[in-house]
């Protein structure tokens, strides 16, 4: 009896723990969306979305651009993913450690000095680069390994048994892979989906350097300009949450349909 | 092996051209240009080591004060990190999709954040008035290291949980229960066998959670204050190439922070045997 009673504080401890830090951790997004929805009249609260409706249309100008950006962005990304993915796990050969490494080099720098590179060399390389497809470039280099990682995660756990069933049956190696392979690897393949358009949605520093030059602003800019001139008014804490709401609905959705099993082991545990 | 690597160079082509023409080259330009004066690139190069010379004395305050709080706040993310990691793994099964789940949302980005952090502190602000009636002024907690650091180490978390974690699954759970079986008590076996053996992700997640923040920008201009906000090696970066022109400069701290970063890196990299974030 004393045993199971120790046992149940136990447990409540451990769920009180991971709900205090999930908290500490939602607090930003849920203060943020407090300050636009929730409004005082003469001391009584109460739910009002006219904040949205004060967001300009400018904003959504830039929520286009910025989705634009995204989702160009992720198919550059499995386009290129898949194919290197697929050689990293099915291929042997000399430097493979180097080449991941390589490829997934954007990853240890720095945003800020990243983006600065990039004024550099859309300054004096790549011209033809500077504006909307400058953006598109940066992103698609600097979220890649998100695909690429959620990829070879996929690949590895296919069994080649598959593959080298449909080549018996007389399938050739580019059938085998485009009606049994990716089927298959798929659903693995939509987690890096998923991270690359999250993340490149929201995406501020490699953007804040590169808005000069090529002369595109994207939403999370828009939100940073009017957070700096209009502080806590309830529509910059309304812009604020659309790209957050957008992207936790994309998470929300991913893990009603797939649940986290895809996602661990290459940006969750 | 030759046959293998015929195939898979067209495969991994496209991807080694994307990242050489943006990455290597933009990475390269930017460690030439930090060997020129000021602005001089854009016109007649003058080379010149000066930059890395005068960075030190000029931006001494700005590096210790990015090294200071992207350091703590690595130090409190492993702290928090490590029990949150352990009970995920070991203890909860009801939810834990969930709070996987939550670990996305600071990946959302620093700005928001930072500007959620900054309402609830500012006069008005639903903690604000908590504050006045405690006495202690809003804007002095707004614009404060203690703001700044708890914003980074919200930034990082899923990082500092992932490297851990990753560690903790890497222990087989038959060591632990070889310690208990062996007289240990369940503290003693967590201290002489699984924190030893998870020491390799504490201190990766620790890296990772330090080098991300190095490079932090919206947490400290919109929650250091008017001091702290301007003297972080990521604001002058910013401020020092696109705002002043002196683009020798800032693309010699830009590289500063690159190396860093990438010896960090190697060492994340040596430690998780080459498990990457």
């Amino acid at each position: 009896m004393k045993h199971k009673s120790r046992a149940r504080l136990s447990n409540g401890l451990h769920y009180f723990y991971l709900i205090a830090v999930c908290s500490l951790i939602l607090l930003p997004l849920a203060i943020t969306l407090y300050r636009a929805i929730v409004v005082e009249d003469q001391g009584r609260l109460s739910i009002s979305f006219d904040a949205y409706k004060m967001i300009s249309e400018a904003f959504w100008d830039k929520v286009g651009v910025s989705l634009s950006i995204s989702v160009l962005t992720v198919v550059i990304d499995v386009l290129v993913s898949i194919p290197a993915a697929y050689a990293i796990v099915k291929y042997n050969f000399p430097g493979k450690r180097i080449i991941l490494t390589y490829l997934n080099g954007v990853w240890y720098v720095p945003g800020i000095s990243y983006g600065l590179s990039l004024v550099l060399a859309y300054f004096f390389v790549f011209k033809f680069l500077l504006g909307f497809w400058g953006f598109v470039a940066a992103y698609s280099t600097g979220f890649m390994l998100l695909t690429l990682m959620t990829s070879i995660v996929a690949f590895r756990g296919l069994d080649p048994v598959y593959e080298e069933a449909a080549r018996c049956m007389g399938a050739g190696r580019l059938t085998a892979f485009a009606r049994v392979i990716l089927p298959l690897v798929g659903p693995g393949v939509t987690a890096g989906v998923l991270l690359v358009l999250v993340l490149s949605l929201n995406e501020f520093i490699t953007a804040l350097l590169l808005t000069g030059p090529t002369r595109i602003s994207t939403a999370p800019l828009h939100v940073f300009a009017d957070i700096r001139h209009a502080g806590i008014r309830p529509f910059v804490a309304a812009e604020a949450t659309v790209l957050q709401l957008v992207s936790l609905t994309a998470v929300v959705a991913y893990l009603k349909l797939f649940g986290s099993r895809y996602l661990r082991g290459t940006i969750l545990i | 092996m030759r046959g293998g690597q015929a195939k898979a160079v067209p495969l991994l082509a496209p991807a080694l051209i994307l990242q050489t023409l943006f990455f290597l080259i933009p990475i390269s330009m930017i460690f030439i240009v930090s060997f020129t004066s000021k602005d001089t690139f854009f016109f007649e190069p003058k080379y010149t080591f000066d930059n890395f010379v005068r960075m030190f004395r000029i931006y001494r305050i700005d590096f210790q004060n990015t090294l200071f709080v992207a350091g703590l706040a690595g130090v409190i993310d492993v702290v928090l990190a490590y029990p949150f990691a352990y009970i995920l793994l070991r203890h909860v099964r009801r939810f834990s999709d969930i709070f996987r789940a939550i670990m996305i949302i600071p990946l959302f980005g620093e700005l928001y954040i930072a500007y959620g952090l900054f309402y609830l502190i500012l006069p008005g602000g639903p903690v604000a008035n908590l504050l006045e009636l405690l006495g202690v002024p809003a804007l002095q907690v707004l614009y404060s290291l203690p703001m700044t650091i708890l914003g980074m180490t919200i930034y990082t978390f899923p990082f500092a949980v992932y490297n851990i974690g990753i560690s903790l699954q890497g222990i087989d759970r038959a060591l632990e229960e070889a310690a208990l079986c062996l007289g240990a008590s369940r503290a003693g076996a967590f201290l002489r066998v699984i924190l030893p053996l998870s020491l390799p992700g504490l201190i990766s997640g620790w890296l990772i959670s330090f080098g991300w923040n190095l490079g932090a920008f919206a947490i400290p201009v919109l929650l250091g204050g008017p001091i702290l906000g301007s003297r972080v090696l990521s604001v002058q970066i910013w401020t020092t190439s696109l705002v002043t022109s002196d683009f020798g400069m800032g693309a010699a701290l830009g590289v500063v922070i690159v190396l860093a970063t990438v010896a960090i890196f190697y060492v994340v990299l040596k430690l998780t045997r080459g498990v990457l974030v």
